[in-house]
C-alpha cells in the first residue's frame, strides 16, 4: 500500500441476478490526483463508483477512506464522510430553483434564526437563539441568501454561468449537469466522483472543467472521472483504472499511455479512431427553414430567424453549446413544438406547424438528446419500443388490428441489424433494463431503419462507450450514403468534424456561424460557440483569416 | 437491542412475488380482521367459512355473488380502462349514477317492447356515463387539468342529481319515499335461464371484459394506450394523440359505468331510490387495482369483492356482527394490497444489532 493512499476500495465484488457486475475489484487513491476510471458500458465502472458512493452495497470487500474502514449505507453515509458523486443521470427536481436543488439535504436555517455573534440584544434575538427555536427553524425553514450567496459565489469561480433563481426544469442538459458539479463542490467533499462530465460540454467548457478540477486537485481534492473519452483521460487524469467485463484490467499512469493502448486495455482488441467518409453527390432538398422562430417552455424566443437547408445525403453538423436553442430547434423540426414564425418544409411539402404525425409520415426520424425521458417508454418491451414510430404501417396489421407476431420478427430485426446487446427475448426485456449505449442503438436502429428522409439526431454518441460510439458514427454514415439527409447536433467537436459536410454554428438561438469540415479552424468554431466578438460583423469574418491567434 | 431495516429498489420483481402478492395481501388482511371479529365475541374461522366457503358453495350465494359481481365488473373495467393510460377514473360512482338515472327515465317513460326497450336503456345509459366524465376528460385532455379531482367532485353533482329527481321528476305518485315507479317488465332485464336470478347483464359485462382484452392486446388503439400510459412524452414524438387517446378511454370508461348504473336498476332493483348503489363505483377502484394487469383479472377482482360483499352480509345476519366489519375487510385488503405494492418495489433487509440477514428477507410474509 502506497504512503499516499487516500482510498482504497479492496476486493469489491457485486453481483446482480445473473451478472457479476465487480468481480474482485480493487483500486486505490491519491490524496489529490484525478483520477480516471474508463471501461465499456457494462464494464461495471458506474457500479463500482455507485459502492463507493453508497448507493449499493457490495457483497463483498472493503472500503478504506482516509486510514478507515467505511461502513456505508446510504449516499448520507458517503456525504457525511466526504464523498461527492455527479451522476450520468441528474437527480435533480425539476420544479425547485437551482439554489434549493443545491441545499437540499444540507439546508440552512431562514436568516432570522442565524445566530449572530455579540448582536444587539432583543427580545427578539433572545427568541431565535433559544435552543428550541434553533431546532425548529433547522428543520422548517429555509434560509435562500447565504446559500444563494455562496451557491453563486462558486458559480462564478468556475465559471459555471447559472442563473440560481432558475428552476431547474428550465435549464438545459449541460446547465442540470453544472448544478449537479455546484451540488457536489457546495458540501466540500474530499472525494468528488464525476460520471462522464463532459459528455455534455463543449470542448471549451470541458477545458474550463478541467482547470477547475486541476485547481480543486491542487487543493487536495480527490476526483474520480468516470469517462468513454480518451483523449480527455490524456489531458486531465494523472492515472487511469481500466475495467472490462467487471474486473480491473490494470491502473497505469497516464503520461506512460498513448491513447490506442488505453482503447486495447478497455476494448480488449484495437479500436479505429479515423472514419472513412466517401464523398457523396447530395441529392435534392429535404428539409428547408425559412427565418424560424421557435419559443422555449418559459415562452422566451429559443430560436430566433433560423435560415437553414439539408440536401439528401449530406450531415449537416449543428455545433453549440447546450441550451443555445438546440433542443427546441430539433423539437420543432420533428413536429412536437409550435413554431411561432417562419416555415418548416420536408422535401417540398410545408409542414409549418403540422402534428408531429405529418412530420412521422413524411420520413423524419429523431433521435432525442434525452432518450429515457422522449426516446423511449422505459417501462415496455424492446418490442413496444421498437415499432413505436411505426405500429401504423400496415405491415403490422390491417385496419385496427395489429399483427404482434409481425412486431416481433420487426423487433428481432432491429436487435441484430444493430448488434443491440443484453436483450434476449424481445418481447421480455424492457427498454429501461438496456444499458445507455444499447438503447441509443435500438432507438437509432428504429429510426434508421423506416428510411427515413431526414434524420435529425440531437447528441447520438452522448453518454456511450467508445465501442457504441464507432458504431453510431458507422451508421450515421451509411444512412447518408443511403441518401437520407441529417442533422447532427451535437456538442461534440470532435463528432461534428468527422462526420458533417456542412458545420453550423448556433449561439442564442441564431447561426452565427458557417463553414466545412475541410476549410474550418477549431477555435474559431469554440469562440462563435461561446458567442465570438460581438462587435465583429459575421460578413467580414467569413473568409478564415488570422483568427487562430485569438 | 437495535433494530436496522435497510430498503434497496429492486432491480427485478421475482415472479413468485407477483404471483403471490395478491393471496398473500387477502389473506393478511382477513388474518387482521380476525383480530377486529375476535374482539366482537365471533370465531373468526367459522365467519370465514361461512363468509367465504358457504358464498361460493351454496346456490344461493353464488346467484347472488353473480348478481352483485355484475355492475362491479362494469365499474370495474370503467376504472381499468384510463388506468392503463394512467389516468384516474376516481368518479365511476357519479358516472354510474347518472346512467342508472337516464336508464330509468327512459324505462319509465317510453313504451317499447323489451327487445328495443331494453338495449335503448343500456345504450342511452353507457351514453349518459360519457357524457358525465366528458367534460372532466377534455379538461384532461385538452388542458392537462388533474382528472383525480374533476371526476370525483362530478360524483357529488351526480348524487344531487339523483336526489332530486327521486323527489321531483322521477318520484313516483303517492308514493311515501323518494324514489320512482317500479320498472315495467318490458325494462327489466330477464334473468340468465337456469342461472335462477342471475341477471343477463353478466353476460354483457363478460362481453365487455373479452371486447377490453382485445382491445388492449390487439388493437392500434390498444398500443397507444399502453404506451401513453408508459411515457406520454414519448408517446408524442411517436405522433400518438394524446387527446384522441385520453378522450377514448375516459368516455368509454364512463359509459361502462353507465352500464354499471343501468344493468344495477334494470336487473336488481326495479326502481330508482335515492340510496340504490352501495358504492360499487368507488369499490371499482380497488378491483381496478387489484386487476391492473389484464381486463380478466379485474372480472376476478369485482367477483372477489362482490364474494366479500355477499359474504359479509351473510356473517352480519348469522352472527349479528355490524356490517362495518365488510368495509373493514374491504379497507384492510386494499391497504395490504398498497403495501404489498412498496414490497414488490423494494428490498427489505432487517438485522438486529448490526448482524445482517443475508437471506433473500424481501418476501412480505417474513417482515410483516
Amino acid at each position: 500500500m502506497d504512503q499516499d493512499t487516500f482510498v482504497r476500495m479492496k476486493d469489491i465484488t457485486k453481483t446482480f441476478p445473473g451478472v457479476v457486475a465487480n468481480d474482485d475489484v480493487s483500486m486505490s487513491l491519491r490524496r489529490g490526483e484525478i483520477h480516471g476510471l474508463l471501461g465499456e458500458n457494462g464494464a461495471g465502472k458506474s457500479t463500482l463508483m455507485k459502492i463507493l458512493y453508497g448507493l449499493y452495497s457490495a457483497d463483498k470487500g472493503e472500503i478504506w477512506f482516509d486510514g478507515e474502514r467505511l461502513q456505508m449505507e446510504s449516499p448520507q453515509d458517503a456525504i457525511d464522510t466526504g464523498i461527492g458523486m455527479v451522476h450520468q443521470h441528474f437527480k435533480l427536481i425539476p420544479r425547485l430553483s437551482v439554489s434549493k436543488n443545491i441545499v437540499l439535504g444540507k439546508r440552512e436555517p431562514a436568516t432570522v434564526f442565524t445566530r449572530t455573534e455579540g448582536s444587539e440584544e432583543g427580545v427578539l434575538s433572545t427568541l431565535t437563539n433559544t435552543r428550541l427555536m434553533q431546532w425548529l427553524a433547522s428543520r422548517f425553514t429555509l434560509g435562500l441568501d447565504e446559500p444563494r450567496q455562496k451557491i453563486q459565489q462558486l458559480s462564478d469561480d468556475y465559471g459555471f454561468d447559472l442563473d440560481v433563481t432558475a428552476p431547474v426544469w428550465e435549464l438545459g442538459v449541460g446547465e442540470r449537469q453544472r448544478v449537479e458539479i455546484l451540488k457536489a463542490l457546495y458540501r466540500d467533499v474530499e472525494l468528488l466522483i464525476l460520471d462522464e462530465p463532459t459528455a455534455v460540454l463543449t470542448p471549451t467548457q470541458a477545458d474550463r472543467l478541467f482547470e477547475t478540477l486541476r485547481r480543486l486537485a491542487d487543493k487536495g481534492l480527490t476526483v474520480i472521472i468516470i469517462t468513454h473519452k480518451l483523449d480527455e483521460l490524456k489531458q486531465v487524469t494523472d492515472r487511469v483504472t481500466v475495467l472490462r467485463d467487471g474486473k480491473n484490467i490494470g491502473t497505469v499512469e497516464t503520461n506512460e499511455q498513448t491513447p490506442g493502448d488505453l482503447a486495447h486495455m478497455m476494448v480488449g482488441r484495437d479500436v479505429l479512431f479515423d472514419i472513412d467518409k466517401d464523398d457523396i453527390e447530395s441529392g435534392k432538398t429535404v428539409l428547408n427553414l425559412s427565418a424560424l422562430h421557435v419559443e422555449n417552455d418559459r415562452g422566451i424566443e429559443a430560436v430566433s430567424g433560423v435560415d437553414m437547408s439539408i440536401k439528401a445525403g449530406e450531415i449537416v453538423g449543428l455545433a453549440g453549446v447546450s441550451g443555445n436553442g438546440q433542443k427546441e430547434l430539433a423539437e420543432s423540426l420533428v413536429g412536437v413544438r409550435g413554431t411561432t414564425a417562419g416555415s418548416i418544409r420536408v422535401t417540398s411539402k410545408d409542414v409549418t406547424n403540422e402534428p408531429c404525425r405529418t412530420f412521422i409520415d413524411n420520413g423524419v426520424s429523431f433521435v432525442p438528446e434525452d432518450r429515457h425521458q422522449n426516446g423511449c417508454a422505459a417501462t415496455l418491451s424492446a418490442m413496444h419500443n421498437a415499432v413505436m414510430k411505426r405500429y401504423r404501417d400496415s405491415a403490422f396489421g390491417e385496419r385496427f388490428q395489429l399483427n404482434y407476431e409481425a412486431m416481433e420478427a420487426y423487433a428481432e430485426t432491429l436487435v441484430e441489424e444493430f448488434d443491440v446487446r443484453g436483450i434476449n427475448d424481445v418481447q421480455e426485456v424492457t427498454a429501461g433494463e438496456l444499458s445507455g449505449g444499447n438503447l441509443q442503438k435500438l432507438i437509432l436502429a428504429r429510426e434508421m431503419l423506416r428510411e427515413p428522409k431526414l434524420l435529425v439526431a440531437n447528441q447520438p454518441t452522448r453518454g456511450v462507450d467508445v465501442g457504441a460510439i464507432e458504431f453510431i458514427r458507422e451508421r450515421l454514415l451509411k444512412q447518408r450514403k443511403s441518401g437520407t439527409g441529417i442533422l447532427l447536433i451535437s456538442e461534440d467537436l470532435n463528432e461534428i468534424f468527422d462526420l458533417s459536410d456542412r458545420i453550423l454554428v448556433i449561439y442564442e438561438g441564431e447561426i452565427v456561424h458557417e463553414t466545412t469540415p475541410e476549410s474550418a479552424d477549431r477555435q474559431r468554431i469554440s469562440l462563435e460557440m461561446n458567442g465570438g466578438e460581438q462587435a465583429q460583423p459575421l460578413a467580414s469574418v467569413a473568409a478564415d483569416g488570422g483568427w487562430s491567434d485569438i | 437491542m437495535e433494530l436496522n431495516i435497510e430498503l434497496t429498489p429492486r432491480t427485478d420483481i421475482p415472479n413468485w412475488l407477483i404471483y403471490l402478492t395478491p393471496v398473500f395481501t387477502v389473506v393478511a388482511a382477513l388474518f387482521v380482521s380476525g383480530i377486529a371479529l375476535i374482539a366482537l365475541g365471533v370465531n373468526p374461522l367459522q365467519a370465514y367459512n361461512t363468509m367465504f366457503i358457504q358464498t361460493v358453495t351454496t346456490p344461493f350465494g353464488i346467484t347472488n355473488t353473480l348478481e352483485k359481481g355484475v355492475p362491479l365488473i362494469f365499474a370495474g373495467l370503467a376504472v381499468y380502462l384510463p388506468l392503463k393510460a394512467k389516468l384516474w377514473n376516481i368518479g365511476a360512482e357519479g358516472q354510474l349514477v347518472v346512467g342508472a338515472i337516464v336508464g330509468t327515465a327512459i324505462g319509465l317513460q317510453v313504451s317499447l317492447p323489451i327487445y328495443a326497450l331494453l338495449p335503448l336503456m343500456i345504450v342511452a345509459g353507457g351514453a349518459a356515463g360519457a357524457a358525465w366524465i366528458a367534460i372532466p376528460a377534455l379538461l384532461r385532455a385538452k388542458y392537462g387539468i388533474n382528472e383525480i379531482i374533476t371526476t370525483l367532485l362530478f360524483v357529488f353533482v351526480a348524487q344531487s342529481l339523483l336526489n332530486y329527481v327521486v323527489r321531483g321528476p322521477l318520484r313516483a305518485s303517492g308514493a311515501n319515499f323518494p324514489q320512482s315507479e317500479s320498472l315495467p317488465a318490458a325494462a327489466t332485464l330477464p334473468g340468465i335461464p337456469r342461472l335462477g336470478d342471475v341477471p343477463l347483464g353478466l353476460l354483457l359485462a363478460i362481453a365487455l371484459v373479452v371486447v377490453t382484452y382485445g382491445i388492449i392486446n390487439y388493437t392500434r388503439l390498444g398500443y397507444e394506450i399502453t404506451f401513453i400510459g408508459a411515457n406520454d412524452s414519448a408517446a408524442e414524438y411517436a405522433g400518438m394523440s394524446k387527446l384522441k387517446v385520453y378522450l377514448i378511454v375516459l368516455m368509454a370508461g364512463g359509459a361502462m359505468a353507465g352500464f354499471a348504473g343501468v344493468s344495477e336498476l334494470s336487473g336488481v332493483q326495479g326502481r330508482l331510490r335515492a340510496s340504490f348503489d352501495p358504492g360499487y363505483g368507488f369499490t371499482a377502484v380497488p378491483i381496478a387495482l387489484l386487476g391492473r394487469n389484464g381486463a380478466f383479472k379485474v372480472m376476478l377482482a369485482a367477483l372477489l369483492f362482490a364474494v366479500i360483499f355477499v359474504g359479509g352480509s351473510s356473517i352480519e345476519t348469522v352472527f349479528g356482527v355490524p356490517s362495518a366489519i365488510t368495509s373493514v375487510i374491504e379497507a384492510l385488503i386494499i391497504l395490504f394490497l398498497i403495501t404489498a405494492e412498496f414490497f414488490k418495489q423494494y428490498r427489505i433487509d432487517v438485522s438486529i444489532d448490526g448482524s445482517y440477514s443475508t437471506s433473500a428477507s424481501g418476501s412480505p410474509e417474513g417482515d410483516l
